[in-house]
């Protein structure tokens, strides 16, 4: 890496990922609001927060996919949300990113998707061992043999697999999960969970999670960190987080709708009252 | 009102100088990739989606617009007696305007439409931002190799319209007006030289780089949801066809006076 910014130079040696009043405005609506944090090198570090709240956006910010308003993102000491795009590929190969629906390249096979960022970066691989490497990554993930499928005739559980295949071709630093178990059968919700926590183990990457699945949370987290109304309201261990006497943590850990939105249901009318139109139509 | 007024001059500001810098970037990107050896199987891949598949409705456009051109010049021509000269109308028209326009509306049609739905999906469902998360610039990756097989191929699909309306409007004049060949082409000969020729393509240039840029942008940019993407797509094709009739203008303009300059010199060697 190039030598520190100002500002980031600070920055511990722990805190591979940091973050500094980091605001983020979409036309007049405040999605991040003065957020501070830093993520330690070789943790899981889980956000948690309701839908809406600037989870993903903030995750994206840790790779400027997004700029920020205001505000810092550090990587290893080094500014980079005003770095150009050009500077950022090299930065962004130190990433893995798996997106919430996988995002896989539909008119590629999964061996391709895998072999994308390797063909991009290693212009003098050994393509003799393409195969090997693929098998390899693929069998991380439990899937060897899927090499020539489509993403399209792969199910929902399996395209995340093979979108985490992808994401650890380049054996990355960081890997960024966006609502990994999003859409999955609890089952195999728990099977990405073993994977996030096996690839942690095995490959001694540092892990960020943004979910809103709670059981997953406590799986996998080392520290937990909610957001809500773009702000963090609480920050700790999954004891922390149980115990933690702010009532939205609460609400949101226990799944219990609020007071204040249960007054909202109450205003907005009955069901009986909707039902204006008779259903002769199923005569 | 005013203040409404002022919010939609300032977008419409903003979203120029974004289109503006998408431009920039993507021409120089496009100049950088066509040196490098990587690129070559991209823009390969897409000379075939963009120009090998394009050539049949093509060759049909264009030996229509000849056809059709045959038709509607024949009264006036023969009422004049110069029906003879039906040849040399036809083509001059062809190869000048109406054989590039017509091309490059159907191409804008077919390709820009394509283009647009496919980066426009790619951009909905993450996988734009997934190649960037991957440190790969999507510009050289995704945009540069359409634009260089746009680049490449517009002109060289003109020349296919071109040919098919000179073959269009000759079979039309033989067939059903009876004009003598052989008069037919010495006069379309005497009347259309290397020069027209040579402006028709060089507007194919222009008119595939202006779809392949308008046609990514507005994939790059598009809404989300299936709706988002036709809306893109339209508004792709509408900007495309604006941008085609505006470029012509403005191409027929310069040619007119190149030629000015250059006229006296080509009679000096001829």
């Amino acid at each position: 890496m190039d030598k520190p910014n100002e500002g980031c130079g600070d920055s511990p040696a722990e805190n591979i990922i940091e973050v500094r009043n980091l605001t983020k405005r979409f036309g007049t609506k405040l999605v991040l609001d003065g957020v501070s944090l830093a993520i330690e090198k070789g943790k899981t570090t889980v956000v948690i927060g309701p839908s809406g709240c600037g989870k993903t956006v903030l995750i994206k910010h840790f790779i400027a996919l997004i700029r920020p308003s205001e505000g810092e993102v550090c990587f290893r000491g080094r500014r980079i949300d005003d770095l150009s795009e050009r500077e950022l590929s090299r930065v962004r190969t130190h990433f893995g990113y798996l997106f919430q629906e996988g995002a896989l390249f539909d008119s590629m096979t999964v061996a391709e998707n895998i072999l994308f960022p390797i063909r991009q970066h290693h212009k003098k691989h050994p393509w003799r061992q393409a195969d090997d490497l693929v098998k390899a990554k693929l069998a991380m993930v439990g899937l060897d043999g899927f090499q020539n499928y489509y993403p399209a005739r792969l199910s929902g559980g399996q395209r995340k697999r093979v979108a985490l295949a992808r994401a650890i071709a380049l054996n990355p630093e960081v890997i960024l999960y966006d609502e990994p178990t999003t859409g999955l059968d609890p089952i195999r919700s728990d099977i990405i969970n073993e994977l996030i926590l096996k690839l942690e183990r095995e490959l001694g990457v540092t892990t960020v999670v943004v979910t809103h699945d709670m059981k997953s949370a406590y799986k996998v987290a080392d520290r937990i960190i909610m957001l809500h109304n773009g702000r963090v309201i609480a920050d700790g261990n999954a004891d922390y987080i149980r115990n933690h006497p702010h009532p939205v943590v609460q609400q949101f850990i226990n799944g219990q709708v609020s007071e204040d939105d249960l007054a909202v249901l109450r205003m907005t009318g009955s069901a009986g009252a909707a039902q204006f139109l008779p259903r002769d139509f199923e005569e | 009102m005013i203040g409404t007024l002022g919010a939609k001059a300032i977008q419409d500001v903003v979203e120029a100088g974004h289109f503006g810098r998408f431009v920039w970037r993507a021409a120089v990107t496009s100049a950088h990739s066509s040196a490098v050896r990587r690129t070559y199987p991209l823009v390969w891949t897409q000379m075939n989606l963009i120009g090998v598949r394009s050539v049949p409705v093509i060759m049909i456009t264009g030996a229509f617009v000849g056809m059709t051109l045959a038709v509607q010049a024949y009264d006036q021509l023969a009422g004049m007696g110069l029906e003879e000269y039906l040849g040399n109308l036809i083509n001059i028209s062809v190869v000048k305007e109406l054989g590039p326009v017509l091309a490059a509306v159907m191409l804008a049609g077919r390709i820009g439409g394509a283009l647009t739905a496919e980066l426009g999906t790619m951009n909905v469902t993450e996988q734009i931002d997934a190649v960037r998360s991957m440190g790969t610039d999507p510009i050289r990756y995704l945009v540069a190799p359409r634009l260089l097989a746009c680049l490449l191929l517009t002109p060289v699909l003109i020349i296919y319209a071109d040919l098919m309306g000179i073959v269009g409007g000759a079979l039309v004049s033989f067939l059903q007006f009876g004009i003598n060949s052989r008069a037919y082409w010495d006069l379309s000969a005497y009347g259309v030289d290397f020069w027209d020729v040579g402006v028709g393509v060089v507007k194919g240039f222009f008119f595939g780089g202006a779809i392949a840029v308008i046609s990514c942008y507005k994939g790059f940019t598009c809404r989300e949801g299936a709706q988002g993407v036709g809306q893109a797509c339209t508004e792709a094709f509408v900007m495309s066809f604006i941008s085609i009739l505006a470029l012509d203008f403005a191409l027929a303009v310069v040619s007119k006076n190149v030629y000015e300059i250059f006229w006296p010199l080509k009679s000096m060697i001829g």
